[in-house]
């Protein structure tokens, strides 16, 4: 990007400034990203290799290294989106128009353990887990009480289910708004629905293998959006959070989501669609971790290498598709019990790495994350977090302003170029179900947390008020607690939806879903009959279990 | 080394029971496991100590179930129960008053843990 003599007296200048950084001391620590890149002591134009145009460019325009619209925050604001659920479907409506009061701008169904893995209250094996870590929505009745006077047609709701549960809890939630006078083809919003999520970021419990949870990721896909059916929502969102939590590193979380939509994108593609039939709409759920510069780098980098992918190996054509759109959440596993007033500080650094990344939407922990489901107090400084940002800084005067930094620009380039060997290594073990199936992926995510876990213990990672100052667990915050009637109320809920239904028809269309899945037809239409007729989200994963047989995970120690 | 209930959080059970099986350590990864599934498997096993590991909030229900159920076989006086996971230090009191020996919240260091075992459990 400079002229050559100006960068030979550059050269010559730097050796000079070298001389002197010699002579001097360095602290005794490490100078490495979180991902173990080594960062030199100083960058300057040298450091800078490529063409502007091919490199960096410009918003809304290809490689999208500085953001996929033209006009960024200037346009609008990222969407403030804090996930949340907890107790009830009721309580949680409660704390979604509290939170909605105050400024948040999407709404984000954080659901309990019994919910994400199809399992009924009346279940004795998770029954003391309902709504303890999340809202319970078994059945079309508590997707009405969840988004009872919200204005679903106005504000993009996130529904955080996986493949295994994603049909029905969706169809719930479409079935709901159909029967409150919507129309469906105008719904806003976005589905986890990530294979990777409920297989290494949590252990699945009674799921189904990673070959047919692709198939029912990829299904919910095609009847949202090439089909037509909810042509406005994300149908999946690519979540690195979840497994980033779980240790690895940036260019990890980058790999792995990158390899993940490469084996759906194929799938969909051998369904007969094309590539700009569908590919605008998956989304991208990214960590904002403790490494302030490498995780700016990360988002400038991965949406470089998303534009790249869908031109050079999907040749895609419309615009749309080569722009990476993501949310960000920022890091849980970075916060600790201790000190929990030091989490706002954390959270507040993270979001703004998120904004001057450029993301879609930001979800910002509570400070009392390590303890417990956020407390309706911590919930609203995590939201104020963000609206300091917004509001107050005037970081958002101008679209990627860290663009240009000599360090930054390196960082991203290091950051892609290591990302893109990752994503070799994981295609060679395969698609991204093989890589679960063979257990690969687990190895990883083995090797990475307990990396992490020596880091911490020996100290060469910092964590305040654990492993330096460290300061006794006993002075933590208050803690909030879920309902503790919930599994009564949830129970009553499902009694009264099985008493006032029509048994015999659901039966019918129940075993017709049995025959959809033994042919390995598409689920949605036939799952969309059933939750109308009030199915229950562990009766249509039964029929899974059923047809499909239950995965163990090859879990690596 | 077990994961009573539902709740996929993994990553505490698995870093703890590899500190434990590098410090010399026989360990069985029970994984996902009912209460009876965990006693079962404690009897059979010989075990001198279970460690539940939870992250949902729901300790009081399992680890109560669990010590009932090891009390009526007549085995809770043999074996040492610790807990790990998202506690509240709130509620460390009332766990031991019901028999846990010790818990682990979030922030602890396996090399605790590893040392608590080796000093209590005789062999």
């Amino acid at each position: 990007m400079f002229d050559k003599n100006y960068l030979y007296k550059l050269e010559l200048k730097k050796q000079e400034w070298e001389e002197k950084y010699k002579k001097l001391k360095e602290r005794d620590a490490k100078f490495v990203t979180d991902s173990e890149i080594p960062i030199k002591p100083l960058y300057t134009p040298l450091d800078v290799k490529g063409d502007y145009f091919e490199k960096v460019g410009f918003p809304g325009e290809p490689p999208y290294t500085r953001g996929p619209y033209p006009n960024m925050y200037r346009g609008r604001h990222w969407t403030m989106r804090l996930f949340s659920g907890h107790g009830t479907p009721e309580e949680t409506n409660k704390r979604w128009k509290y939170l909605y009061e105050n400024g948040e701008t999407g709404f984000s169904a954080a659901v309990d353990a019994l919910t994400f893995n199809g399992i009924d209250p009346t279940n004795p094996d998770g029954a003391p887990e309902v709504g303890t870590s999340g809202v319970p929505l078994y059945c079309i009745d508590s997707l009405f009480a969840l988004t009872e006077n919200i204005p679903i047609d106005k504000v993009s709701v996130a529904l955080v289910v996986e493949p295994f549960t994603c049909a029905p809890v969706c169809s719930m939630y479409f079935n709901m708004a159909k029967m409150r006078g919507y129309d469906i083809s105008q719904l806003i919003g976005t589905t986890q629905n990530d294979i990777l999520t409920m297989t290494v970021g949590y252990i699945p419990y009674k799921n189904s293998p990673p070959n047919h949870l692709l198939r029912l990721a990829c299904d919910f896909i095609e009847w949202t959006v090439p089909m037509k059916n909810v042509p406005k929502w994300h149908p999946i969102n690519f979540t690195g959070y979840n497994y980033r939590e779980g240790g690895i590193d940036a260019i990890q979380e980058l790999g792995f989501v990158f390899a993940s939509a490469c084996s759906h994108i194929d799938n969909l593609i051998e369904r007969g669609w094309k590539i700009d039939d569908f590919v605008n709409r998956l989304a991208f759920h990214l960590a904002a971790h403790k490494d302030f510069f490498e995780e700016i780098a990360k988002y400038r980098a991965a949406r470089r290498i998303w534009a790249k992918l869908m031109k050079d190996r999907y040749n895609a054509q419309d615009t749309r598709s080569l722009q990476f759109r993501f949310h960000v959440q920022t890091a849980g596993s970075s916060l600790t019990a201790q000190l929990p007033m030091i989490n706002i500080v954390r959270t507040a650094i993270q979001g703004l790495e998120a904004n001057l990344g450029g993301c879609q939407s930001l979800h910002t922990n509570s400070y009392d994350e390590a303890i417990c489901l956020p407390s309706e107090e911590a919930a609203l400084v995590a939201l104020r977090t963000q609206q300091v940002i917004s509001d107050e800084t005037r970081i958002t005067n101008t679209i990627d302003p860290l663009a240009g930094s000599y360090y930054i620009e390196w960082l991203t380039d290091e950051v892609e170029e290591r990302v893109w060997k990752y994503m070799d290594k994981i295609e060679k073990v395969g698609t991204i179900d093989k890589a679960l199936s063979t257990g690969w992926l687990y190895k990883e995510m083995r090797d990475a947390f307990h990396k992490r876990r020596m880091r911490l213990e020996s100290g060469e990672e910092t964590m305040l008020g654990v492993n330096k100052y460290p300061v006794s667990y006993d002075t933590v915050t208050d803690v909030f607690r879920t309902n503790e009637k919930a599994i009564e109320i949830e129970v009553n809920r499902i009694m009264k939806l099985k008493e006032r239904r029509d048994n015999a028809k659901l039966e019918r269309i129940l075993d017709k879903l049995r025959n959809v899945c033994e042919k390995e037809e598409n689920v949605m239409p036939t799952v969309m009959e059933a939750t109308k007729e009030g199915a229950t989200v562990q009766e249509v994963c039964d029929i899974y279990r059923e047809i499909y047989g239950i995965w163990e995970p090859p879990l690596a120690i | 080394m077990s994961k009573p209930g539902i709740d996929g959080h993994w990553r505490g059970g698995i870093v703890v029971s590899r500190a434990i099986r590098d410090a010399g350590m026989e360990l069985i990864f029970g994984g996902f496991q009912n209460v009876q599934q965990i006693a079962e498997a404690a009897i059979q096993e010989d075990v001198d100590v279970i460690g539940l590991s939870i992250h949902s909030g729901a300790h009081f229900a399992y680890t109560q179930k669990l010590l009932d159920l090891l009390k009526e076989r007549g085995v809770l006086d043999n074996i040492m129960i610790l807990l790990g996971g998202v506690i509240p230090a709130k509620d460390f009191a009332k766990l031991k008053e019901m028999g846990v020996a010790n818990i682990y919240g979030p922030g602890s260091m396996t090399s605790d843990i590893v040392e608590f075992i080796q000093t209590h459990v005789k062999k």
